[in-house]
């Protein structure tokens, strides 16, 4: 910023006297003064961010109840009691989840974008269908999906019988072993379109030259892929990856009105077990500490996203 | 307008908002009042009514209804606040913990002790006496003695069957005990329906504790939890039974087993007296109310009470703005007889005042007279109600009965589970 332009509203000229004694305005640093246009939206963080957060992470030493009034200091009670209980199976439950609501919607992303990159017929009437999932709102999709896997009415059994994959109408979201999976299938429908258009947008930005450089050499479709355009989407794969991972590892909506976690906590991830123990078993304390474990989990994915993304040049 | 702000003119609107906003967040940290904020208004204010009838198609016309002229009269405005059952009381109880709340709400009688654990209901025993209300009712809405909530409806859940598809499979009488119920579900299993939509869902799967019952545990001794008994693990067992032989089905709530019922597909299911125009409204059939059977549930051993759990629902009333009107709008809502009378022949909910039910028009209807003798006769309350607790008992008790259901928990150590999981959280 140039120190030499007039400050807008002044002539830029000394004032012709000024009384004895007076002190000339102090002048603000533009340091001090770009923080000072920052304070009120630091001041909105503060409060609607960093102190739910702070009271959270607090609440994690206390014995609390949403229901009765007054709590009690226990330490790291609730920390020790969850690391002896159920902390491992929800870590297990939220990374199989994680792990499956990013590689199913990837690989069907991957999948359609190379479609999409070819001249097919329909390319931009597709491109555009194909985005729909996306556009529907978490809660509707998750009641579509619900609905499609009810054990008495849905639609994938009446399919599959008419098929004649199976011979009688399955539990898809009452068993244990294929609630999972059925729920990872409706976050897979949500998700691919996002990934979709992310490495489509890669694989334009890939040389035609190098594709007929490497067909002149000999290559076919498949050494191509593994040769040209794998390497040249790597960073963001590894960005739309790494962004999915986090995302899932967090995803809350879709779970709980699909399975509210259950059967008999099969799909209990850390996100609907914070929301059980808080709100429907009424134990802050708990959830609280809940919450800080998770949010360390978290913020460890969230460090490798932002060193990763500093590596590629992208923030 | 001048654009050409000095860095000293941005500083000050920077110091005004700051102001602003330190002011607007000291109002919104201020402490309230030690006990619930009066409403001093002497004359009618607006207020707030809560309802998970609202949210229900089936019932949202007649709600809306009543709350538009109650408003025409009172000359005020009453704004519907509709929140789905399943979420009802952890959404309520956290808007009236936060003070967002006040005004008059709708409330299952089995959830009066949590929402008046917060100390912020209005002992309504005043406006209840004289009002006509029966004394069964009264007590429906008393947490230790103290009137929360003015009754609005009460009756029981129980059994509600087919009788055209009970027909069909060859049962000409209702099953009286456990044996012959089961027997029934096989004649019905055989002609292609689901013989029994019982809840298999945790959201609703409360409804084992009368099965429970029925098997002989008492539940609960003095403060003693007894779920763990024998009686519990066999009652647990049994549905298993039932659920592994496909004689109940998976994937099933209220909800889902009334939608079931309403299409034909299910012979049975577990409901309040409420079901039936859920049912008649939602069914294809237009001939499907007459044939509603609502029968006594199957006893263990011949000549056993029929067990039965009661069920109603009360009006209560936030303390705060808008609290005397919503006072008097749920002691209108609940007790005027015009006004019940019209509730009961649009939704079928009975009434609770002495006068209405002695109507011709309450005592002349078949479908209560059948519930009121076989189900709501033997009623009793569910002996967990009296907790601030009862919500995370009853998750507690239905995630463990899951777990049994899907195989991953015997019935014994569940039970035992969810018998120590439960008497944790009696203090």
């Amino acid at each position: 910023m140039s120190t030499k332009t007039a400050r807008p509203g002044t002539t830029g000229r000394v004032p012709a006297s000024r009384p004895a004694g007076d002190r000339p305005p102090r002048r603000l640093g533009d340091g001090a003064f770009a923080a000072l246009l920052m304070l009120p939206g630091l001041a909105m963080l503060a409060a609607i961010v960093v102190y739910p957060l702070v009271a959270s992470m607090v609440t994690a030493f206390f014995e609390q109840s949403l229901v009765e009034p007054g709590r009690r200091f226990v330490g790291l009670q609730n920390i020790t009691e969850l690391l002896g209980g159920d902390f491992w199976r929800l870590l297990w439950q939220t990374l199989v989840f994680t792990v499956g609501a990013t590689i199913a919607p990837f690989l069907v992303g991957l999948a359609l974008a190379l479609a999409l990159n070819t001249r097919i017929r329909g390319r931009a009437a597709l491109r555009g269908l194909l985005l729909i999932p996306w556009l529907v709102p978490s809660v509707v999709v998750s009641f579509l999906w619900m609905w499609i896997f009810n054990a008495n009415y849905g639609l994938a059994n009446g399919a599959l019988e008419a098929l004649g994959l199976i011979d009688s109408p399955q539990a898809w979201l009452a068993g244990s072993g294929t609630a999972m999976t059925a729920v990872i299938v409706a976050k897979t429908w949500a998700s691919f379109p996002w990934i979709m258009v992310m490495l489509l947008a890669g694989l334009q930005t890939v040389p035609v030259e190098l594709h007929e450089a490497a067909e002149t050499d000999g290559a076919g479709a498949v050494q191509r892929f593994f040769a040209v355009t794998l390497p040249h989407l790597r960073g963001i794969i590894g960005i739309v990856l790494l962004l999915e991972q986090i995302w899932n590892f967090q995803h809350f909506d879709l779970i709980y009105v699909m399975t509210g976690g259950g059967p008999a906590g099969a799909t209990e991830t850390f996100a609907t077990a914070v929301y059980e123990t808080a709100f429907q078993g009424f134990d802050l304390g708990r959830a609280g500490a809940l919450g800080l474990l998770w949010m360390v989990l978290l913020l460890v994915m969230v460090a490798i996203y932002v060193r990763r993304s500093e590596r590629e040049g992208q923030l | 307008m001048n654009s050409n702000l000095s860095r000293r003119d941005m500083l000050r609107l920077v110091g005004v908002g700051a102001g602003a906003l330190g002011l607007g967040g000291l109002a919104a940290c201020a402490p309230s009042a030690d006990g619930p904020e009066e409403d001093k208004a002497t004359s009618a204010t607006d207020f707030s009514f809560a309802s998970w009838s609202l949210a229900d198609n089936a019932s949202k016309a007649k709600i809306e209804q009543l709350m538009s002229g109650y408003g025409s009269k009172a000359g005020v405005t009453v704004k519907g606040l509709p929140l789905a059952y399943n979420n009802y009381l952890n959404q309520l109880t956290l808007q009236v913990r936060g003070g967002q709340f006040t005004g008059a709400a709708q409330m299952d009688i089995a959830w009066l002790a949590g929402l008046a654990a917060l100390g912020k209901l209005r002992d309504l025993g005043d406006v209840a006496k004289n009002a006509g209300y029966t004394e069964a009712a009264l007590s429906s809405g008393q947490v230790e003695g103290k009137q929360v909530g003015l009754p609005w409806t009460t009756a029981a859940i129980g059994l509600i069957a087919n009788r055209d598809l009970m027909q069909k499979a060859g049962i000409t009488s209702a099953p009286t005990t456990i044996a012959d119920f089961e027997t029934a579900l096989r004649a019905l299993k055989g002609t292609g329906v689901i013989p029994y939509a019982a809840s298999t869902k945790v959201a609703q799967l409360k409804d084992i504790l009368i099965w429970m019952q029925t098997f002989g545990s008492p539940l609960l001794e003095g403060d003693k939890v007894t779920v763990g008994d024998d009686a519990s693990i066999e009652a647990v067992t049994w549905y298993k039974k039932l659920y592994d032989e496909k004689l109940i089905a998976p994937d099933v709530e209220r909800v889902d087993a009334r939608t079931l019922f309403a299409q034909g597909k299910t012979a049975m299911y577990d409901d309040a007296i409420v079901g039936r125009d859920f049912v008649v409204k939602g069914s294809p059939d237009k001939s499907i109310a007459d044939k509603l059977d609502p029968i006594a549930r199957p006893v263990k051993n011949a000549g056993d009470k029929p067990r039965a759990v009661q069920w109603g629902h009360a009006v209560v009333v936030v303390e705060g703005e808008g609290a005397n009107t919503a006072t008097d709008f749920a002691k209108w809502l609940t007790s005027d007889e015009q006004t019940v009378l019209g509730y009961f022949k649009d939704l079928s909910l009975p009434p609770t005042t002495t006068a209405a039910l002695a109507s011709e028009q309450v005592k002349t209807d078949a479908f209560t007279s059948q519930f009121s003798e076989r189900i709501t006769a033997t009623a009793t309350p569910n002996p967990f109600w009296k907790y601030p607790q009862y919500a995370q008992m009853e998750t507690a008790i239905s995630e463990h009965v899951q777990a049994v259901l899907v195989g991953k928990s015997k019935p014994a150590d569940a039970m035992r589970e969810a018998g120590q999981a439960v008497q944790a959280l009696i203090k």
